[in-house]
């Protein structure tokens, strides 16, 4: 693989989409089963509470926020045609990126060691 | 070009309709249960934003998964019968989604 | 401690691949003592002609023009004819040297460009001038000539299809060099056809499957940029009709004094 920052950016772009995708039909069908009612839905959603969830939930706001941001980026070069500050735009998704991901990530983190 | 459009017009759209998700549902208190979703849901304002949003996300989440798919040379020979699953696929999903969203009623 | 300009030994990685022979490509490795001048094709060359005589690549002008002897070089494509091997070397005073990657190999660093070609000739690489053609010369403005940024200084080395990821997973991708140079005959004053040639490029197989990876920017030799003009082939691509039109009313003067921007 011809590796440079636009290929792991398209890299980490696509991983994050694909796992979103997978993501939204869980999430659907989670947040569909308010249907049956609220124990139904309170005993699902108990499910993901647990610790190991809550820090998927990190990795999931990771993905998100990643994918969101770089693809603002391309959105950006796209109607702006700003193609040499590439490899600037590149570090700035990646701070920004985990900026947002520490700044959601720890409250999910406090929450869940505060038993929730 | 279509498929190109679509997911950068949902892109858009989504930035928005992403950022009142995360603030509105996600925002403290953290704990979310049954009782959170009544108070929310039972106003037609906010089945109709999540509605929309569930439209967006279901074209991006689509459009873009067919995108991938067909990058490959050996599976973008079949990009018509995936086109149309996904159109299928996406419009199952969002019916039953906004219909169960639209009728949901808290309970008496 | 004086020196004239001689390096300490180096060592040179060479893929070899005989399909004769080998089952796979494997890496040889040279010794050489380069000076401080030498190109990685004089490097090849030395190899070539008093250490193994088998060595096969591609190669020609030596001055960057031909575009023969595009490589990979510690993973990235250049041409080897006028980089420094000095300046290549990595901590333990290696160069590594590949054919161009992800297209078949013919022997050691020559690759077959069949696709790159095809590719090329799909979108009409040639001007198309209207039917009434002018007494005289044709009439472009300085700011229609810069529209096209510099696009002709392509000399078709391959280095950026190479390095295209898309073109890796997709052969049937146009890729960078075919769309740099529909950019570069759609945005021609004196082309006739842009309408055509956008319905041939704004596809998905042209220019919406380009994922923006930047690598063909990376890999150009000449400092051209084909992710610009494919930006540019996906905004004309949305106007088509628009801009034919914009084409047919600027051909009626293409005879006259040049249109003067404010």
């Amino acid at each position: 693989m011809y590796k440079t920052p636009g290929f792991i950016s398209f890299a980490l772009r696509r991983i994050t989409g694909i796992a979103l995708v997978l993501y939204l039909f869980m999430h659907i069908w989670v947040i569909g089963s308010a249907v049956g009612g609220a124990e139904t839905f309170n005993e699902r959603l108990n499910l993901f509470q647990q610790p190991a969830f809550k820090v998927a939930e990190v990795f999931l706001l990771a993905a998100v926020v990643w994918h969101a941001f770089d693809g603002i980026r391309l959105l950006i070069v796209s109607q702006f045609k700003v193609t040499d500050t590439r490899a600037s735009q590149f570090y700035a998704v990646l701070v920004l990126a985990a900026l947002v991901t520490i700044a959601g990530g720890v409250p999910i983190l406090l929450f869940m060691l505060n038993g929730g | 070009m279509r498929v190109f459009q679509l997911q950068r017009i949902s892109a858009v759209a989504l930035v928005v309709f992403l950022t009142i998700h995360m603030v509105v549902v996600h925002y403290p208190p953290f704990h979310i249960d049954f009782s959170r979703i009544l108070e929310r849901l039972a106003d037609p304002l906010w089945k109709g934003i999540d509605i929309t949003f569930l439209f967006f996300v279901l074209i991006h989440a689509l459009a873009g998964t067919y995108a991938v798919l067909t990058d490959y040379e050996s599976i973008a020979k079949f990009k018509r019968p995936i086109a149309g699953l996904a159109i299928l696929l996406g419009l199952i999903a969002f019916t039953w989604g906004a219909l169960t969203i639209w009728s949901f009623q808290p309970p008496v | 401690m004086s020196n004239n300009g001689s390096q300490p030994t180096v060592t040179v990685r060479v893929q070899r691949f005989n399909p004769d022979i080998d089952k796979k490509p494997f890496l040889q490795e040279y010794r050489l003592t380069p000076q401080r001048d030498t190109t990685i094709l004089d490097a090849l060359h030395e190899i070539k002609t008093h250490q193994d005589g088998g060595l096969t690549y591609r190669r020609s002008c030596r001055h960057a023009i031909c575009g023969s002897c595009a490589m990979n070089v510690n993973g990235r494509n250049m041409l080897v004819c006028n980089v420094p091997l000095r300046k290549h070397l990595d901590r333990r005073n290696r160069v590594t040297i590949r054919p161009l990657p992800y297209l078949p190999i013919i022997k050691d660093l020559v690759v077959d460009r069949s696709s790159f070609w095809e590719q090329y000739l799909r979108i009409k690489p040639w001007l198309i001038p209207p039917d009434d053609i002018p007494e005289k010369e044709f009439r472009m403005s300085p700011q229609e000539v810069a529209a096209l940024q510099n696009a002709e200084k392509c000399i078709m080395c391959g280095a950026c299809y190479s390095a295209c990821t898309v073109v890796a997973t997709n052969k049937k991708y146009i890729g960078p060099h075919a769309l740099l140079k529909a950019f570069m005959r759609v945005l021609d004053p004196r082309d006739a056809t842009p309408g055509e040639r956008l319905k041939e490029v704004g596809t998905d197989e042209g220019a919406f499957r380009c994922h923006t990876i930047f690598n063909c920017i990376d890999a150009c030799p000449k400092g051209l940029d084909p992710t610009k003009a494919i930006e540019t082939l996906r905004q004309l691509a949305a106007k088509r009709q628009a801009f034919e039109a914009a084409r047919r009313e600027r051909q009626k003067s293409l005879a006259g004094p040049v249109p003067v921007s404010e």
